[in-house]
């Protein structure tokens, strides 16, 4: 389904990401982990052209997405991103947050589009929270409103770019949770992130990134088990043991 | 000691100058507003050859001096035989001239957006002027209304430039009077204080608009 052959991406001079080939299946989830200017984030934004590729090929079912001529709109409008800094507007309701796409890209009605977002916040745990403005939310809630935004353009692909990372320790759970059901309901996930326990539950494989390379491509059982590279097997003593 | 009995004598050419200075500055706010924005974003758009013109304007049209635009509009123009009135002139030139510095308010209003505004609505798929229009713009308003109130006082006391190209405004009725009665202290204080009385509603209501937004979200 995503496909990266022979990607390469420099800012200036840096060779950010090098030679990457990777190929993501449909329902498949892929946690990437990695030491942190690794490019683990750059590899996942390039998916839905949030950064561009130097050269090489990447695609996803058949469209280009290292071709100028494709229309990325309509490319991202099957790819939904959850982000760190959860990124809601903040002068929008949790709800009229997640209408805002449906309605302007896939000219849903408004009675639709408030339709599935309503289910989409039940989905996530805060079907009360509709009429709330960000501000109004705790971490945890304004990253289960960033998912449920994401999901109500009905994505074909979740990329998720350390969605946990910027939450107090307790909200950490309730986020994993809702991405824990998605996964098991069969949803394409790409998920950058530094939940290790995630990663080896959820996980259908584990991508090992440093320095812009994929190191290990393995099973997460596997990988954390028993890790073939030296890299890896450092990277896990220092954040399995502290 | 001040002889406002002009004020009766000269009512009528008063009212008028009052409300052309009014209908000009008004139609001028809009109008440097909408630009102002259209040309603040086509300053930061990826597209190279807009960002040139957007650069170019503002940088042409808030250092050269606003009286050399309204001249230009009425004097100049009717060389290649396009004639205004002053009114006309006037407003054109106030509306050019302001919205080169209401371009650059908004333009580091929308700069103060935080990026993942722009990467969480194009990722879900719109294009970029409906971020523009929905996510960018209606958060930068609330952080340029301030510098933008600044403009806009300065617009209504600038319109006095209309006085130059006869524009009938406040100050060119107060010149005329002036010269009429010889009376030059007294008109020109009444002026003064008529200029106040649209200034200071305009101070109050931006500052009313501004503490309204801040309590929205």
């Amino acid at each position: 389904m995503i496909s990266f052959n022979n990607v390469n991406k420099y800012y200036g001079d840096f060779h950010v990401l090098k030679n990457i080939n990777l190929m993501i299946n449909k329902g498949e989830v892929v946690v990437i982990i990695g030491p942190s200017g690794s490019g683990k984030s750059t590899l996942l934004r390039c998916i839905n052209r949030l950064e561009t590729i130097s050269d090489g090929s990447l695609t996803i079912g058949d469209k280009a997405i290292h071709d100028k001529n494709t229309d990325i709109n309509k490319v991202r409008q099957r790819i939904g991103m959850v982000f760190q800094q959860f990124n809601l507007y903040p002068h929008k309701t949790a709800l009229e947050n997640i209408t805002l796409a449906p309605m302007n890209v896939l000219k849903k009605s408004k009675e639709e589009a408030k339709e599935t977002a309503e289910f989409y916040l039940g989905k996530v745990g805060i079907p009360n929270k509709a009429s709330s403005y960000p501000s109004q939310l705790s971490g945890g809630q304004q990253q289960r409103v960033a998912i449920a935004r994401a999901l109500a353009m009905k994505p074909e692909i979740l990329l998720f770019d350390e969605p946990t990372s910027a939450l107090d320790p307790e909200m950490v759970g309730e986020v994993l949770d809702v991405m824990k059901t998605l996964a098991k309901e069969g949803m394409t996930m790409v998920v950058v992130t530094h939940e290790m326990g995630f990663a080896k539950e959820v996980g259908d494989r584990i991508i090992f990134i440093d320095e812009g390379q994929i190191l290990e491509v393995a099973d997460p059982v596997e990988f954390f088990e028993n890790p073939q590279e030296d890299r890896a097997k450092l990277f896990l003593s220092r954040i399995l043991n502290h | 000691m001040l002889d406002f009995s002009i004020l009766i004598d000269y009512s009528d050419m008063l009212w008028d100058g009052f409300k052309v200075t009014i209908v000009a500055s008004l139609i001028a706010l809009v109008a440097s507003f909408i630009i102002g924005t259209v040309v603040a974003v086509m300053r930061i758009t990826p597209i190279a050859p807009l960002r040139w013109v957007g650069t170019a304007y503002v940088e042409f049209f808030r250092n050269i001096p606003l009286v050399v635009i309204a001249f230009f509009f009425f004097i100049g123009t009717p060389a290649i035989g396009i004639r205004f009135s002053g009114i006309t002139a006037g407003t054109i030139a106030l509306s050019i001239y302001t919205s080169a510095f209401i371009a650059e308010a908004v333009r580091s209003g929308i700069l103060s957006i935080p990026k993942g505004q722009m990467e969480a609505a194009r990722s879900s798929g719109l294009n970029y002027m409906q971020t523009m229009r929905m996510i960018i713009l209606p958060q930068a308003i609330k952080i340029v209304i301030p510098p933008i109130g600044n403009q806009f006082i300065n617009l209504v006391k600038n319109s006095s430039i209309l006085a130059l190209i006869s524009g009938a405004d406040l100050m060119y009725q107060a010149d005329l009077i002036s010269a009429k009665t010889f009376i030059v202290f007294d008109v020109y204080i009444l002026v003064a204080l008529l200029y106040l009385i649209i200034t200071i509603p305009l101070s109050v209501g931006l500052r009313y608009i501004e503490s309204r937004l801040a309590n929205t979200y």
